[in-house]
């Protein structure tokens, strides 16, 4: 029993405390989220942080403890068939049946919805088509990606969600997918997507969230939440091998460093001011370092000063 | 329709899968050549009387061999040395001893079936020669081999072409169905379907219409090899036949189902599913009888599905009769399907 009026409402998802408690780890805690008809989404964060959990519960695949969710302004409990039929998934990992190819795969999985695009032109898109009659165990990690996402965009869908779409992929196969995200913007529809590389969250995303340990930590665009850093710039000194203590040094320099890995890393607001002390201090501490970068603050950096921890662990 | 073309791609992977087919089609036909090649009824056990001993040469002895020449007993004369040896092996059912003061007959307990065959064909050849040396001639009453009526043949063959078609429905049913299921669900081929509308019904009717094919191909390729290969036919109503084994195909596959609900995982579920293979495999008259086997054991096979249903079968099948009789049978074949399939519908899930 639906109404036939169509709900137009500007938000795609709106999701509010969602919760899931594994028996010994609290998934997600407590997450609010807002995404805009027509944008990219991401949901920015380490491995662990419960970003596939979170989307799981989006798309139904998993209960939630607790919480609310509008997808497209239907709930789950009274319209899961109009879901289903309006969206579009992209799992973390694809099994699907050994023998069955890409393009038998995209004509049944076509067949279970009201409307299906042709599998040849989905194939076209992520560059599949020669492969279109191979079996699906033959394919290469790469490949089964781009037949995942294929497989998202079957039925046409209005809101489409990529779990994690290019992890595993060649840095070329990378740049492949990106482009296919912009086209599906390009026609109009809304894209969800979870990450833990930040220059995939900056390139792709207008709007992000950063989660960690179940919650969101800030939500904005890329350049906002940099912006919000009031750090603009970080200045890197490289060495041969592990990097010495900072402590000393900083103390000398007047102004935090931060050692990771093998580098020391200098946020500032003003890196014409910072650099000519900072060659006078090495030069006069004798700080043997091999090269020297100035780069602008990234996520990475955003995540870092909220969490003290790096994005990738 | 939705249903038709999942049905389509059910039959279209699985004929894929060359090492499934293998165990479906090739594997029970095999078995069928086999056993009912070696256990080809219609030759007798060889029924040798070793005769040995001194006066093996005499009158008597003579005499005797040559009123044995018309039955099946074989005489084989050894020197009494050889006689010992092969007595001590074990390999004689019977052994006529031949001395001066007069012939004794020696029976082998271990061949006794055998053993005491031949001797009393040996018996009735003697007192036959006593009764002709007396002037008169014996009187045999006249023997006729009749069949009771419908055609049953006594070709073990017959008897285990129904037994396989069971097991082979007993199998697809719990392994086929059932582990095939949770091995999907394991390996998360699931959780693609769980995104999209698919109604689960449609997916499970695809899969049972598909072993549904599969059952009847297979059937027909074992009646195909039993009749051409051993000469069994199809006693009764092949409505009958066909109604016997939709009901249980029915009720295997949905054990299988609802099996399948109780594991997370294939070895999990190997360990539940044996629990039901293995009694029903070896204890339901799939190779053999349980007539000889002790009451209790028989009655506690019974409560078990593949007992009746093969009973059933055997009646249409190698009996020509019809269902009468097995109405409690059927009935428990009945309960199975309908329980397994409720449970099947309450435990089965996509994750």
């Amino acid at each position: 029993m639906t109404t036939m009026t169509t709900m137009t409402t500007t938000l795609a998802l709106k999701v509010r405390q969602l919760r899931k408690q594994y028996p010994n780890v609290l998934a997600v805690d407590g997450l609010d989220l807002e995404v805009m008809r027509g944008e990219v989404f991401g949901l920015l964060g380490p491995n662990g942080a419960g970003k596939t959990t979170t989307l799981e519960m989006i798309e139904g695949i998993t209960p939630a403890d607790s919480g609310e969710m509008e997808i497209l302004g239907l709930d789950w409990k009274h319209a899961g068939a109009a879901i289903r039929a309006r969206i579009g998934v992209q799992l973390q990992s694809t099994s699907l049946f050994n023998k069955i190819t890409p393009r038998e795969a995209l004509t049944l999985y076509g067949s279970y919805y009201p409307k299906c695009r042709p599998a040849m032109e989905l194939l076209e898109l992520v560059q599949l088509v020669d492969k279109a009659d191979a079996y699906h165990m033959t394919l290469s990690g790469g490949q089964m990606q781009r037949l995942a996402l294929a497989l998202a965009l079957v039925n046409d869908p209005e809101l489409v969600f990529l779990d994690e779409p290019t992890t595993g992929l060649d840095p070329q196969a990378r740049r492949g997918l990106w482009d296919v995200v912009r086209q599906i913007k390009r026609e109009g529809r809304t894209v969800i997507l979870t990450t833990h590389y930040m220059d995939e969250a900056e390139v792709l995303c207008d709007r992000l969230a950063i989660m960690d340990h179940g919650r969101v930590l800030t939500s904005g665009t890329p350049l906002g939440l940099i912006q919000q850093l009031a750090i603009p710039s970080v200045v890197e000194l490289a060495f041969a091998a592990a990097a010495p203590d900072p402590a000393a040094f900083a103390g000398a320099l007047g102004h935090p460093v931060t050692a990771r890995g093998d580098l020391w890393e200098i946020p500032t607001q003003d890196p014409k001011a910072l650099l000519p002390a900072l060659l006078e201090a090495a030069e006069r501490a004798g700080i043997d370092y091999q090269q020297i970068h100035v780069r602008r603050a990234t996520l990475e950096d955003v995540f870092l000063h909220l969490t003290g921890r790096s994005l990738r662990d | 329709m939705l249903l038709l073309r999942q049905y389509l791609m059910e039959c279209k992977l699985y004929s894929r899968d060359r090492v499934a087919m293998f165990w479906t089609f090739a594997f029970p036909v095999l078995l069928l050549l086999a056993f009912g090649t070696i256990f080809r009824s219609g030759s007798a056990p060889s029924m040798t009387l070793v005769v040995t001993g001194a006066a093996v040469d005499g009158p008597a002895a003579r005499d005797l061999m040559e009123a044995l020449r018309q039955s099946p007993v074989k005489p084989l004369v050894l020197k009494p040395a050889e006689a010992e040896a092969r007595w001590r092996k074990g390999d004689t059912p019977a052994q006529l001893d031949c001395a001066p003061e007069g012939m004794r007959l020696r029976v082998n307990t271990y061949l006794a079936t055998q053993g005491q065959m031949t001797a009393q064909i040996v018996q009735q050849a003697s007192l036959a020669l006593q009764v002709h040396r007396d002037g008169r001639e014996a009187q045999f009453l006249p023997v006729a081999m009749e069949s009771p009526g419908h055609a049953h043949s006594g070709n073990y063959a017959a008897f285990l072409l129904p037994g396989l078609l069971g097991l082979n429905l007993l199998t697809m049913g719990l392994f086929s169905v059932g582990m095939v299921n949770v091995s999907y669900r394991e390996k998360g081929k699931f959780r693609r379907l769980a995104v999209t509308p698919l109604p689960k019904w449609i997916f499970l009717a695809g899969q049972v219409l598909h072993r549904l094919t599969v059952t009847f191909a297979q059937a027909g390729v074992m009646l195909a090899i039993g009749y051409f290969v051993f000469g069994i036919a199809n006693q009764g109503s092949w409505l009958l036949l066909v109604l016997v084994m939709t009901l249980g195909t029915a009720c295997f596959m949905s054990m299988g189902f609802a099996l399948s609900g109780f594991a997370k995982t294939s070895e999990g579920y190997g360990a539940i599913s044996n629990v039901f293979f293995f009694p029903m495999m070896f204890l339901s008259g799939v190779y053999f009888t349980l007539d000889s086997a002790p009451r209790w054991m028989q009655q506690a096979v019974t409560v078990l599905p593949l007992s009746p249903y093969l009973k059933a079968l055997r009646a249409v099948f190698n009996d020509g009769a019809n269902l009468s009789g097995h109405g409690l049978g059927l009935a428990v074949v009945g309960a199975w399907t309908l329980g397994s399939f409720l449970i099947a519908l309450k435990k089965f899930s996509w994750a």
